[in-house]
Protein backbone atom coordinates (compact mmCIF):
# COMPACT_ATOMS: atom_id res chain seq x y z
CA UNK A 1 0.00 0.00 0.00
CA UNK A 2 0.98 3.22 -0.54
CA UNK A 3 1.79 6.10 1.53
CA UNK A 4 -0.85 8.06 0.07
CA UNK A 5 -2.95 5.49 1.93
CA UNK A 6 -5.42 6.81 4.18
CA UNK A 7 -5.92 3.75 6.38
CA UNK A 8 -1.65 3.25 6.64
CA UNK A 9 -0.46 4.10 10.29
CA UNK A 10 3.22 4.34 8.65
CA UNK A 11 5.26 7.59 10.24
CA UNK A 12 2.96 7.62 12.91
CA UNK A 13 4.08 7.10 16.46
CA UNK A 14 0.84 5.37 18.84
CA UNK A 15 0.94 4.95 22.46
CA UNK A 16 -1.29 1.84 23.49
CA UNK A 17 -1.76 1.53 27.50
CA UNK A 18 -2.67 -2.08 28.56
CA UNK A 19 -0.89 -3.53 25.34
CA UNK A 20 0.17 -6.70 28.00
CA UNK A 21 -3.18 -8.50 27.25
CA UNK A 22 -6.68 -8.22 25.72
CA UNK A 23 -7.63 -5.76 23.00
CA UNK A 24 -4.84 -3.63 24.16
CA UNK A 25 -2.03 -6.17 22.83
CA UNK A 26 -4.04 -6.81 19.59
CA UNK A 27 -4.47 -3.12 19.18
CA UNK A 28 -0.82 -2.59 19.40
CA UNK A 29 0.05 -5.37 17.07
CA UNK A 30 -2.61 -4.65 14.43
CA UNK A 31 -1.04 -0.54 14.60
CA UNK A 32 1.97 -1.93 14.08
CA UNK A 33 1.41 -4.02 11.28
CA UNK A 34 -0.19 -0.70 9.80
CA UNK A 35 2.96 0.81 9.85
CA UNK A 36 3.11 2.53 13.44
CA UNK A 37 5.50 3.52 15.60
CA UNK A 38 4.59 2.23 19.24
CA UNK A 39 5.08 2.85 22.46
CA UNK A 40 3.30 0.03 24.87
CA UNK A 41 2.41 0.12 28.24
CA UNK A 42 1.35 -2.24 30.94
CA UNK A 43 1.56 -3.35 34.12
CA UNK A 44 2.89 -6.66 33.76
CA UNK A 45 6.39 -6.55 32.02
CA UNK A 46 6.47 -9.79 31.22
CA UNK A 47 3.50 -9.83 29.27
CA UNK A 48 4.04 -6.40 27.58
CA UNK A 49 7.78 -8.00 26.66
CA UNK A 50 5.77 -10.70 24.62
CA UNK A 51 3.67 -8.35 23.30
CA UNK A 52 6.67 -6.28 22.43
CA UNK A 53 8.16 -9.23 20.86
CA UNK A 54 5.06 -9.30 18.22
CA UNK A 55 5.54 -5.74 16.81
CA UNK A 56 5.94 -5.64 12.77
CA UNK A 57 8.74 -2.97 12.36
CA UNK A 58 11.47 -1.24 14.40
CA UNK A 59 11.61 1.82 16.63
CA UNK A 60 9.21 0.68 19.18
CA UNK A 61 9.22 1.13 22.79
CA UNK A 62 7.87 -0.44 25.82
CA UNK A 63 7.00 1.05 28.98
CA UNK A 64 6.43 -0.75 32.79
CA UNK A 65 3.84 1.21 34.37
CA UNK A 66 0.96 0.83 36.84
CA UNK A 67 -1.11 3.65 35.62
CA UNK A 68 -3.03 3.56 38.63
CA UNK A 69 0.16 5.05 40.22
CA UNK A 70 0.17 9.17 39.84
CA UNK A 71 3.83 8.38 39.34
CA UNK A 72 3.72 5.77 37.03
CA UNK A 73 1.27 8.26 34.89
CA UNK A 74 4.08 11.22 35.44
CA UNK A 75 6.94 8.80 34.23
CA UNK A 76 4.97 7.92 31.00
CA UNK A 77 3.81 11.37 29.86
CA UNK A 78 7.51 12.58 30.18
CA UNK A 79 9.15 9.35 28.30
CA UNK A 80 6.80 8.66 25.51
CA UNK A 81 8.05 11.22 22.97
CA UNK A 82 5.98 13.16 20.54
CA UNK A 83 2.91 10.48 19.26
CA UNK A 84 0.41 11.19 17.04
CA UNK A 85 -2.06 8.55 18.73
CA UNK A 86 -3.06 7.84 21.89
CA UNK A 87 -5.24 4.66 23.05
CA UNK A 88 -6.92 4.29 26.38
CA UNK A 89 -7.10 0.54 26.55
CA UNK A 90 -5.71 -0.45 29.99
CA UNK A 91 -8.77 -1.25 32.42
CA UNK A 92 -9.87 -3.34 34.91
CA UNK A 93 -13.30 -4.93 35.87
CA UNK A 94 -14.53 -6.65 38.75
CA UNK A 95 -18.21 -8.05 39.52
CA UNK A 96 -19.43 -6.92 42.51
CA UNK A 97 -23.52 -6.16 43.45
CA UNK A 98 -24.27 -3.08 43.70
CA UNK A 99 -24.86 -3.77 48.38
CA UNK A 100 -21.83 -4.83 48.46
CA UNK A 101 -20.13 -1.62 46.51
CA UNK A 102 -17.14 0.07 48.74
CA UNK A 103 -15.64 2.90 48.47
CA UNK A 104 -12.32 0.82 47.98
CA UNK A 105 -13.31 -1.04 44.94
CA UNK A 106 -14.94 2.59 43.78
CA UNK A 107 -11.28 4.45 44.54
CA UNK A 108 -10.00 1.58 42.57
CA UNK A 109 -11.93 1.26 39.86
CA UNK A 110 -12.15 4.79 38.93
CA UNK A 111 -8.34 5.03 39.31
CA UNK A 112 -7.64 2.83 36.83
CA UNK A 113 -10.43 3.33 34.18
CA UNK A 114 -10.93 7.01 34.37
CA UNK A 115 -8.90 8.77 36.09
CA UNK A 116 -5.37 7.09 34.51
CA UNK A 117 -6.75 8.00 31.31
CA UNK A 118 -7.64 11.53 31.62
CA UNK A 119 -4.71 12.36 33.75
CA UNK A 120 -2.26 11.04 31.01
CA UNK A 121 -3.63 12.48 28.61
CA UNK A 122 -3.64 15.98 30.86
CA UNK A 123 0.19 14.98 31.48
CA UNK A 124 0.88 14.43 27.66
CA UNK A 125 -1.10 17.66 26.35
CA UNK A 126 0.50 19.52 29.35
CA UNK A 127 3.74 18.87 27.47
CA UNK A 128 2.64 19.41 24.29
CA UNK A 129 3.26 15.82 23.26
CA UNK A 130 0.43 15.16 20.85
CA UNK A 131 1.02 16.23 17.37
CA UNK A 132 -1.15 18.09 15.42
CA UNK A 133 -3.43 15.83 13.66
CA UNK A 134 -3.48 13.68 16.38
CA UNK A 135 -6.29 11.06 17.43
CA UNK A 136 -6.75 10.12 21.29
CA UNK A 137 -9.20 6.63 21.38
CA UNK A 138 -10.99 5.76 24.39
CA UNK A 139 -11.60 2.49 24.78
CA UNK A 140 -15.28 2.25 27.14
CA UNK A 141 -17.75 -0.52 27.26
CA UNK A 142 -21.02 -1.33 25.91
CA UNK A 143 -21.31 -2.28 30.04
CA UNK A 144 -21.91 1.98 29.56
CA UNK A 145 -24.87 1.62 27.88
CA UNK A 146 -26.71 -1.84 29.24
CA UNK A 147 -25.69 -2.05 32.76
CA UNK A 148 -25.53 -6.03 33.11
CA UNK A 149 -25.88 -7.65 36.72
CA UNK A 150 -23.09 -6.71 39.40
CA UNK A 151 -21.45 -4.50 36.66
CA UNK A 152 -22.35 -1.08 38.47
CA UNK A 153 -18.55 0.06 39.34
CA UNK A 154 -17.16 -1.15 36.23
CA UNK A 155 -20.64 0.28 33.90
CA UNK A 156 -20.41 3.85 35.67
CA UNK A 157 -16.50 3.92 35.15
CA UNK A 158 -16.77 2.80 31.50
CA UNK A 159 -20.06 5.34 31.07
CA UNK A 160 -17.63 8.19 32.70
CA UNK A 161 -15.08 8.31 29.67
CA UNK A 162 -18.22 9.27 27.16
CA UNK A 163 -18.28 12.21 28.87
CA UNK A 164 -15.19 12.99 29.32
CA UNK A 165 -14.41 12.08 25.68
CA UNK A 166 -16.87 14.70 24.80
CA UNK A 167 -15.47 17.79 26.52
CA UNK A 168 -11.86 16.74 25.75
CA UNK A 169 -12.57 16.57 22.24
CA UNK A 170 -14.27 20.01 22.14
CA UNK A 171 -11.13 21.49 24.37
CA UNK A 172 -8.62 20.01 21.93
CA UNK A 173 -9.79 20.89 18.33
CA UNK A 174 -7.97 23.79 18.18
CA UNK A 175 -4.99 21.83 18.43
CA UNK A 176 -6.21 19.75 15.44
CA UNK A 177 -6.68 16.71 18.07
CA UNK A 178 -9.60 14.57 17.67
CA UNK A 179 -10.87 12.28 20.74
CA UNK A 180 -13.57 9.40 19.86
CA UNK A 181 -14.40 6.04 22.17
CA UNK A 182 -14.96 2.73 21.17
CA UNK A 183 -17.38 0.69 23.17
CA UNK A 184 -16.82 -3.11 22.33
CA UNK A 185 -19.36 -5.81 23.25
CA UNK A 186 -18.28 -9.29 24.52
CA UNK A 187 -14.47 -9.90 23.37
CA UNK A 188 -13.07 -13.00 23.49
CA UNK A 189 -10.34 -11.45 26.37
CA UNK A 190 -8.67 -12.59 29.44
CA UNK A 191 -10.77 -10.22 31.22
CA UNK A 192 -13.68 -11.87 29.70
CA UNK A 193 -12.21 -15.29 31.21
CA UNK A 194 -11.44 -13.65 34.44
CA UNK A 195 -15.46 -12.15 34.89
CA UNK A 196 -16.60 -16.07 33.83
CA UNK A 197 -14.80 -17.75 36.05
CA UNK A 198 -15.83 -15.11 38.87
CA UNK A 199 -19.44 -16.53 37.76
CA UNK A 200 -20.40 -13.63 35.32
CA UNK A 201 -23.49 -14.22 32.99
CA UNK A 202 -20.87 -13.60 30.04
CA UNK A 203 -21.75 -17.00 28.14
CA UNK A 204 -25.58 -16.11 28.04
CA UNK A 205 -24.40 -12.46 26.74
CA UNK A 206 -22.15 -13.93 24.03
CA UNK A 207 -24.94 -16.16 23.28
CA UNK A 208 -27.17 -13.19 22.80
CA UNK A 209 -24.50 -11.79 20.25
CA UNK A 210 -26.43 -11.87 16.68
CA UNK A 211 -22.53 -12.32 14.83
CA UNK A 212 -20.94 -14.51 18.23
CA UNK A 213 -18.30 -13.02 20.52
CA UNK A 214 -15.72 -11.07 19.09
CA UNK A 215 -12.00 -10.99 18.56
CA UNK A 216 -9.77 -8.54 19.70
CA UNK A 217 -8.67 -7.91 16.05
CA UNK A 218 -12.23 -6.45 15.82
CA UNK A 219 -11.71 -3.92 18.29
CA UNK A 220 -7.75 -3.08 17.08
CA UNK A 221 -9.15 -2.96 13.33
CA UNK A 222 -11.95 0.60 14.18
CA UNK A 223 -9.21 1.40 16.29
CA UNK A 224 -6.67 1.48 13.55
CA UNK A 225 -9.74 3.59 11.54
CA UNK A 226 -9.88 6.04 14.45
CA UNK A 227 -6.12 6.48 14.42
CA UNK A 228 -6.05 6.87 11.14
CA UNK A 229 -6.33 10.06 8.39
CA UNK A 230 -8.72 7.84 6.96
CA UNK A 231 -11.38 9.42 9.96
CA UNK A 232 -9.70 12.32 10.04
CA UNK A 233 -13.18 14.11 10.18
CA UNK A 234 -14.32 12.36 12.95
CA UNK A 235 -14.09 13.42 16.19
CA UNK A 236 -16.30 13.27 19.73
CA UNK A 237 -18.22 9.97 18.36
CA UNK A 238 -19.11 7.28 20.33
CA UNK A 239 -18.73 4.26 17.97
CA UNK A 240 -20.57 0.47 19.19
CA UNK A 241 -18.42 -2.54 17.91
CA UNK A 242 -20.89 -4.86 19.76
CA UNK A 243 -21.50 -7.87 16.62
CA UNK A 244 -24.99 -6.37 17.18
CA UNK A 245 -25.45 -7.11 20.77
CA UNK A 246 -27.49 -3.82 21.64
CA UNK A 247 -29.60 -3.65 18.11
CA UNK A 248 -32.32 -5.42 19.54
CA UNK A 249 -31.91 -3.23 22.89
CA UNK A 250 -32.97 0.12 23.32
CA UNK A 251 -29.95 1.37 24.90
CA UNK A 252 -30.94 5.30 24.68
CA UNK A 253 -34.35 4.31 26.76
CA UNK B 1 3.76 -5.94 2.82
CA UNK B 2 0.48 -7.91 3.25
CA UNK B 3 -0.14 -8.98 6.57
CA UNK B 4 -3.58 -9.60 8.67
CA UNK B 5 -4.13 -5.92 9.37
CA UNK B 6 -3.49 -4.69 5.62
CA UNK B 7 -5.55 -7.25 4.29
CA UNK B 8 -8.87 -6.75 6.50
CA UNK B 9 -8.37 -2.82 4.88
CA UNK B 10 -8.37 -4.17 1.59
CA UNK B 11 -10.88 -4.62 -0.80
CA UNK B 12 -9.48 -6.62 -3.03
CA UNK B 13 -11.63 -9.51 -4.90
CA UNK B 14 -14.38 -8.56 -3.09
CA UNK B 15 -17.78 -7.10 -5.11
CA UNK B 16 -19.13 -3.85 -4.48
CA UNK B 17 -22.26 -2.68 -5.94
CA UNK B 18 -23.09 1.62 -5.70
CA UNK B 19 -25.93 3.06 -5.96
CA UNK B 20 -26.60 7.06 -6.99
CA UNK B 21 -22.66 6.37 -8.84
CA UNK B 22 -23.12 9.32 -11.21
CA UNK B 23 -22.23 12.20 -8.77
CA UNK B 24 -21.18 13.34 -5.20
CA UNK B 25 -20.78 11.05 -2.47
CA UNK B 26 -21.82 7.77 -4.25
CA UNK B 27 -19.40 8.66 -7.52
CA UNK B 28 -16.65 9.25 -4.80
CA UNK B 29 -17.03 5.83 -3.13
CA UNK B 30 -16.75 3.80 -6.35
CA UNK B 31 -13.80 5.58 -7.18
CA UNK B 32 -12.24 4.75 -3.72
CA UNK B 33 -13.85 1.55 -3.90
CA UNK B 34 -11.86 0.40 -6.74
CA UNK B 35 -8.53 2.03 -5.85
CA UNK B 36 -8.95 -0.40 -3.05
CA UNK B 37 -8.98 -3.12 -4.86
CA UNK B 38 -12.88 -3.72 -5.84
CA UNK B 39 -14.29 -4.52 -8.61
CA UNK B 40 -17.62 -2.62 -8.99
CA UNK B 41 -21.25 -2.21 -10.42
CA UNK B 42 -22.27 0.98 -10.68
CA UNK B 43 -25.45 2.51 -11.18
CA UNK B 44 -26.95 6.02 -11.44
CA UNK B 45 -30.28 7.77 -13.70
CA UNK B 46 -27.68 9.81 -15.88
CA UNK B 47 -25.74 7.69 -18.11
CA UNK B 48 -23.08 10.38 -19.31
CA UNK B 49 -22.49 11.25 -15.77
CA UNK B 50 -22.49 7.46 -14.76
CA UNK B 51 -19.72 7.08 -17.58
CA UNK B 52 -17.66 9.65 -16.32
CA UNK B 53 -17.28 8.16 -12.93
CA UNK B 54 -16.49 4.65 -14.62
CA UNK B 55 -14.06 6.15 -16.56
CA UNK B 56 -12.51 7.14 -13.37
CA UNK B 57 -12.26 3.86 -11.84
CA UNK B 58 -9.07 1.95 -11.52
CA UNK B 59 -8.69 -1.51 -12.00
CA UNK B 60 -10.70 -3.58 -14.88
CA UNK B 61 -14.25 -5.68 -15.27
CA UNK B 62 -16.53 -2.68 -13.92
CA UNK B 63 -19.76 -2.52 -14.85
CA UNK B 64 -21.91 -0.16 -15.35
CA UNK B 65 -25.87 0.13 -15.50
CA UNK B 66 -28.20 3.20 -16.14
CA UNK B 67 -31.56 2.79 -13.90
CA UNK B 68 -33.74 4.72 -11.93
CA UNK B 69 -34.48 2.95 -8.68
CA UNK B 70 -37.78 4.33 -7.96
CA UNK B 71 -38.89 1.60 -11.27
CA UNK B 72 -39.49 -1.69 -10.03
CA UNK B 73 -38.61 -2.92 -13.57
CA UNK B 74 -35.02 -0.89 -13.26
CA UNK B 75 -34.42 -2.79 -9.60
CA UNK B 76 -35.04 -5.69 -11.14
CA UNK B 77 -32.47 -5.40 -14.31
CA UNK B 78 -30.09 -4.29 -11.80
CA UNK B 79 -30.86 -7.14 -9.17
CA UNK B 80 -29.94 -9.35 -12.74
CA UNK B 81 -26.76 -7.89 -13.68
CA UNK B 82 -25.33 -8.43 -10.05
CA UNK B 83 -24.13 -11.71 -9.28
CA UNK B 84 -22.06 -12.20 -6.27
CA UNK B 85 -21.89 -9.14 -4.32
CA UNK B 86 -19.98 -8.41 -1.19
CA UNK B 87 -20.77 -5.10 0.02
CA UNK B 88 -23.83 -2.79 -1.28
CA UNK B 89 -23.76 1.30 -1.11
CA UNK B 90 -26.78 2.89 -1.63
CA UNK B 91 -26.43 6.61 -1.72
CA UNK B 92 -28.50 8.10 -4.21
CA UNK B 93 -30.66 10.93 -3.45
CA UNK B 94 -31.67 14.46 -2.95
CA UNK B 95 -32.03 16.92 -0.30
CA UNK B 96 -36.03 18.50 -0.49
CA UNK B 97 -36.94 20.80 2.67
CA UNK B 98 -40.68 21.60 3.52
CA UNK B 99 -41.57 22.62 6.59
CA UNK B 100 -44.49 20.41 7.98
CA UNK B 101 -46.98 22.97 7.89
CA UNK B 102 -46.50 23.82 4.02
CA UNK B 103 -45.79 19.77 2.93
CA UNK B 104 -47.59 18.85 -0.33
CA UNK B 105 -48.29 15.20 -0.68
CA UNK B 106 -46.34 15.16 -4.09
CA UNK B 107 -43.31 16.09 -2.45
CA UNK B 108 -43.60 13.55 0.64
CA UNK B 109 -44.26 10.88 -1.76
CA UNK B 110 -41.26 11.97 -3.89
CA UNK B 111 -38.72 11.45 -0.93
CA UNK B 112 -40.18 8.06 0.07
CA UNK B 113 -39.83 6.60 -2.94
CA UNK B 114 -36.43 7.92 -3.86
CA UNK B 115 -35.29 7.89 -0.11
CA UNK B 116 -36.59 4.63 1.64
CA UNK B 117 -38.79 2.39 -0.64
CA UNK B 118 -36.16 2.21 -3.41
CA UNK B 119 -32.93 1.55 -1.39
CA UNK B 120 -35.12 -0.87 0.88
CA UNK B 121 -36.79 -2.47 -2.08
CA UNK B 122 -33.20 -3.05 -4.63
CA UNK B 123 -31.94 -4.83 -1.31
CA UNK B 124 -34.68 -6.60 -0.90
CA UNK B 125 -34.42 -7.60 -4.93
CA UNK B 126 -30.66 -8.80 -4.17
CA UNK B 127 -31.54 -11.05 -0.74
CA UNK B 128 -34.42 -12.49 -2.97
CA UNK B 129 -32.17 -13.26 -5.60
CA UNK B 130 -29.57 -14.40 -3.57
CA UNK B 131 -26.72 -12.52 -4.65
CA UNK B 132 -25.20 -11.24 -1.85
CA UNK B 133 -22.21 -12.78 -0.42
CA UNK B 134 -21.76 -14.73 3.29
CA UNK B 135 -19.67 -11.76 5.28
CA UNK B 136 -20.95 -9.34 2.91
CA UNK B 137 -21.67 -5.65 4.07
CA UNK B 138 -24.59 -3.47 3.12
CA UNK B 139 -24.15 0.04 3.87
CA UNK B 140 -26.90 2.85 3.92
CA UNK B 141 -26.06 6.25 3.49
CA UNK B 142 -27.92 8.10 5.83
CA UNK B 143 -27.35 11.79 7.44
CA UNK B 144 -26.78 13.04 10.73
CA UNK B 145 -30.50 14.19 10.21
CA UNK B 146 -31.30 10.70 10.78
CA UNK B 147 -30.77 11.01 14.36
CA UNK B 148 -31.07 15.48 14.98
CA UNK B 149 -34.34 17.55 14.58
CA UNK B 150 -33.70 20.55 11.75
CA UNK B 151 -35.95 22.96 11.22
CA UNK B 152 -37.46 21.98 7.39
CA UNK B 153 -35.96 19.01 7.22
CA UNK B 154 -38.85 17.22 8.19
CA UNK B 155 -39.70 14.54 4.89
CA UNK B 156 -35.79 14.04 4.09
CA UNK B 157 -35.50 13.42 8.10
CA UNK B 158 -37.98 10.66 8.50
CA UNK B 159 -36.94 9.10 5.87
CA UNK B 160 -33.52 8.17 7.02
CA UNK B 161 -34.51 7.61 10.41
CA UNK B 162 -37.17 5.17 8.85
CA UNK B 163 -34.00 3.40 7.02
CA UNK B 164 -32.34 3.28 10.76
CA UNK B 165 -35.41 0.72 11.61
CA UNK B 166 -34.56 -1.37 8.48
CA UNK B 167 -31.09 -1.43 9.60
CA UNK B 168 -31.11 -2.82 13.04
CA UNK B 169 -34.04 -5.50 11.45
CA UNK B 170 -32.16 -6.77 8.89
CA UNK B 171 -28.76 -6.88 10.94
CA UNK B 172 -30.43 -9.49 13.00
CA UNK B 173 -32.26 -10.98 9.54
CA UNK B 174 -28.70 -11.07 8.46
CA UNK B 175 -26.64 -12.50 11.21
CA UNK B 176 -26.58 -16.04 10.67
CA UNK B 177 -25.08 -15.60 7.11
CA UNK B 178 -22.39 -13.31 9.20
CA UNK B 179 -23.99 -10.28 6.67
CA UNK B 180 -24.00 -7.18 8.29
CA UNK B 181 -25.66 -3.92 7.87
CA UNK B 182 -25.09 -0.20 8.96
CA UNK B 183 -25.74 3.37 7.94
CA UNK B 184 -22.90 6.40 7.58
CA UNK B 185 -24.67 9.24 8.89
CA UNK B 186 -22.33 12.30 7.21
CA UNK B 187 -23.02 15.80 8.51
CA UNK B 188 -22.53 18.80 5.92
CA UNK B 189 -20.51 17.66 2.71
CA UNK B 190 -20.54 19.77 0.41
CA UNK B 191 -21.03 18.24 -2.55
CA UNK B 192 -21.83 21.12 -5.88
CA UNK B 193 -25.23 19.39 -6.49
CA UNK B 194 -26.92 19.63 -2.66
CA UNK B 195 -25.16 22.62 -1.84
CA UNK B 196 -23.85 25.08 -5.04
CA UNK B 197 -20.30 26.06 -5.46
CA UNK B 198 -18.68 26.88 -1.89
CA UNK B 199 -17.51 30.19 -1.76
CA UNK B 200 -17.61 33.47 0.41
CA UNK B 201 -21.42 34.02 -0.99
CA UNK B 202 -22.88 30.53 -0.02
CA UNK B 203 -24.44 32.09 3.14
CA UNK B 204 -26.06 28.62 3.96
CA UNK B 205 -22.49 26.46 3.58
CA UNK B 206 -20.53 28.87 5.85
CA UNK B 207 -23.19 28.83 8.64
CA UNK B 208 -23.15 25.13 8.74
CA UNK B 209 -18.62 25.26 8.97
CA UNK B 210 -19.25 27.28 12.15
CA UNK B 211 -21.09 24.71 13.66
CA UNK B 212 -18.35 21.77 13.02
CA UNK B 213 -15.67 21.81 15.34
CA UNK B 214 -13.86 20.25 12.59
CA UNK B 215 -15.09 22.27 9.52
CA UNK B 216 -16.99 20.79 6.49
CA UNK B 217 -16.41 16.87 5.63
CA UNK B 218 -14.79 15.85 1.42
CA UNK B 219 -16.99 13.13 -0.70
CA UNK B 220 -13.41 11.27 0.40
CA UNK B 221 -13.86 11.06 4.33
CA UNK B 222 -17.10 9.79 3.50
CA UNK B 223 -15.56 6.99 1.15
CA UNK B 224 -13.41 6.63 4.02
CA UNK B 225 -16.10 5.47 6.24
CA UNK B 226 -17.65 3.40 3.89
CA UNK B 227 -14.40 1.46 3.01
CA UNK B 228 -14.42 0.81 6.87
CA UNK B 229 -17.81 -0.61 6.61
CA UNK B 230 -17.40 -2.50 3.49
CA UNK B 231 -13.52 -4.38 4.37
CA UNK B 232 -13.31 -7.13 6.28
CA UNK B 233 -12.06 -4.85 9.27
CA UNK B 234 -15.83 -4.50 10.33
CA UNK B 235 -17.04 -7.43 10.23
CA UNK B 236 -17.85 -7.74 14.19
CA UNK B 237 -19.48 -4.35 13.40
CA UNK B 238 -23.64 -4.40 12.47
CA UNK B 239 -27.35 -2.61 13.41
CA UNK B 240 -25.22 0.98 13.60
CA UNK B 241 -24.58 4.11 11.86
CA UNK B 242 -21.21 5.44 11.43
CA UNK B 243 -21.77 9.28 12.25
CA UNK B 244 -19.00 11.14 10.43
CA UNK B 245 -19.73 15.15 11.69
CA UNK B 246 -16.68 17.09 12.23
CA UNK B 247 -17.46 16.77 16.36
CA UNK B 248 -20.79 18.47 15.69
CA UNK B 249 -22.03 15.51 17.95
CA UNK B 250 -25.78 14.48 17.54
Amino acid sequence: MSAADPFSLAGKRILVTGASSGIGRQIAISCAQMGAQLVVSGRNVERLAATFAELEGEGHIQFGADLSRQEDIDRLAAGAGVLDGLVHAAGISKLAPFRLISRMQLDEMFSSNVYAPMLLTKGLLAKKRIANGGSILFISALASHVGPLATGAYSASKAALLGAMRTLALEVVKQGLRANCIAPGYVRTPMLDSLNQSGGSIDEHAKLTPLGLGEPEDIAYAAVFYLSDASRWITRNYFIVDGGLTVPMDIYA
Amino acid sequence: MNNAAQKAFSLNGKTILVTGASSGLGRQIAIACAQRGARLVITGRNAARLQETHDQLAGTGHIQVTADLTIAEDRERLGQASTAIDGVVLCFGGQMLSPIRQLKEDLMTAMYRTHFLAPVMLTQRLLQANVINKQGSIVFMLSTSAHIGTRGVGPYSAMKSGLLGIIRCLAIELAPRRVRVNGISPSVVPTPQLWGEDNEQNEPLNKERQRHPLGLGTPQDVANGAIYLLSDASRWVTGTSLVMDGGAVL
